[in-house]
């Protein structure tokens, strides 16, 4: 088989989950995509709640919901991406039933599936807040879209590395729970770095996601630049765990049992 | 044509590693329907996932020509939570085939009525084997890969089967595992024994019975 007609097929089949994974995850509830824009929604009233009861106000040159739907769609996005990959093939093994369904094909079309999710997510609620303000405007779309991918491509490699693990134990499983919530802390959901104090915010560069929610605020606010922002360091975080990730697949499918 | 190449699979268990398949090779040409006999537990199943490529041998290579199906059996296949119709459209999707015409071909051949557009986690076992029969059916697989499935359902269902096979033989054969001598017998001239890790081949099925019951 050719390498075209062999990506081609590769596609249809990714397609094809991904049609039958967005069944799954919107078609089982009353409210379908509604529920999407819950737990987003939900954070921006408790932080906007917060935020007036302690008479602070966002960092200059963003209005306060902007600012939290800036912080939270990024990081919900990795977060997402990260526990949905993890649990790709444990909750899919049936599909790996046919022959030509790979362990990957699962990883990417949920992959795609919570970063498109996300972006329309991120789109509705900057829409939203245009509407009551009176006025959208986006500074540098595309920079926006490359924080976004950013975060969606760490917890997808995250994931990855988990997923390919958890066939060897399910303790993973039930670690990526606590694993992942100090991030919501460290993010930079509710704070800027241009804010903090030195030596707290060189410590925090050391989380990526921080630099997707940084990249996300300047792509949409002209008056904010995100001074601190690197895109080498995400992306090469990036790339050693989807070699790591990649790798551990690649073992771990020998280990896999279909039962 | 499927051709086994040395094929080694062990598990590890409790007691030590269980060696399911040990060195096997063995050619199955295409165009004439094949049994191969086990006991429970002796590794049918396995073996007929790694002949469809699911699973991977720990050594050893499969050599595949023609349309292979999947493993056609009682389990895997179907996302409990979606339709019968809705598993149907993508199975058809990912075989690259007429959604509509695999939907509609499914729905008549299974006789699932209602239960077609119900979740799959309502089914019974039995259920669900027809409709992965059924399935099956709607695409023109020049090898059909059977776990035991054809033992399912009631004597009319059971003849339905062997009758549409039985019209396809021109350009499909079957490559069944089974326990039960019957059902081998029902399809297959020539049948092999799977015995603590290994495939003995029988000219008939008379001889593979005389090791079988042995």
């Amino acid at each position: 088989m050719s390498l075209v007609r062999g990506l081609a097929v590769q596609t249809e089949i990714v397609h094809a989950i991904l049609l039958r994974e967005t069944r799954t995850r919107f078609g089982a509830h009353q409210l379908g995509y509604l529920w999407a824009f819950i737990e987003p929604l939900l954070w921006i009233a408790t932080f906007y709640g917060l935020f007036w009861l302690a008479g602070r106000t966002p960092p200059h040159g963003m209005d306060l919901v902007g600012f939290l739907a800036t912080g939270i769609v990024p990081f919900l996005l990795f977060r997402e991406t990260t526990h949905r990959v993890l649990v790709a093939i444990s909750s899919n093994k049936a599909l790996l039933f046919y022959p030509q369904v790979r362990p990957l094909d699962l990883v990417l079309a949920r992959s795609i599936l919570e970063m498109g999710t996300f972006l329309g997510v991120f789109v509705v609620l900057l829409g939203g807040a245009a509407l009551l303000r009176g006025q959208l405007r986006i500074d540098n779309p595309l920079l926006v879209l490359l924080g976004l991918t950013m975060a969606g491509l760490l917890g997808t490699t995250l994931g990855l590395v988990l997923c390919a693990l958890s066939v060897y134990t399910t303790v993973v499983e039930r670690l990526a729970g606590p694993l992942l919530r100090p991030f919501f802390w460290v993010s930079g959901v509710f704070f800027s770095a241009n804010d903090l104090p030195s030596q707290i915010r060189e410590l925090l560069l050391w989380n990526p996601v921080m630099h997707a929610v940084e990249l996300v605020r300047d792509g949409t606010f002209a008056g904010y630049t995100a001074r601190y922002a690197d895109l080498k360091f995400p992306f090469f975080v990036i790339l050693c765990l989807a070699f790591a990730g990649l790798t551990l697949e690649r073992v771990a499918r020998a280990k896999l049992e279909l039962t | 044509m499927i051709e086994l190449r040395r094929i080694t699979k062990s598990y590890k268990t409790e007691k030590g590693i269980n060696v399911v398949l040990d060195d096997v090779s063995a050619i199955f040409p295409k165009g004439e329907n094949f049994g191969i006999l086990g006991r429970n537990g002796a590794g049918k199943s396995t073996l007929l996932r790694i002949i469809s490529g699911v699973e991977m041998p720990d050594y050893g290579e499969v050599v595949r020509k023609g349309r292979i199906s999947w493993p056609l059996g009682f389990s895997g296949g179907f996302n409990g939570s979606l339709s019968g119709e809705e598993n149907c459209r993508f199975v058809a999707r990912i075989y690259g085939e007429d959604i509509d015409r695999v939907v509609e071909f499914a729905t008549e051949f299974s006789e699932l009525g209602q239960y077609f557009h119900m979740p799959i986690r309502t089914y019974s076992s039995g259920m669900k084997a027809r409709l992965a029969f059924g399935l099956s059916m709607a695409i023109d697989f020049n090898i059909y890969l059977v776990d035991e499935v054809t033992a399912v359902g009631d004597k009319r269902f059971q003849e339905k089967c062997r009758l549409a096979f039985e019209e396809r033989q021109a350009r499909s054969s079957v490559l069944m595992v089974s326990h039960n001598l019957k059902t081998i017998t029902q399809y297959c001239k020539r049948a092999a024994v799977l015995d603590q890790g290994k495939l003995t081949f029988y000219d008939s099925i008379k001889e593979a019975r005389l090791h079988y019951d042995a």
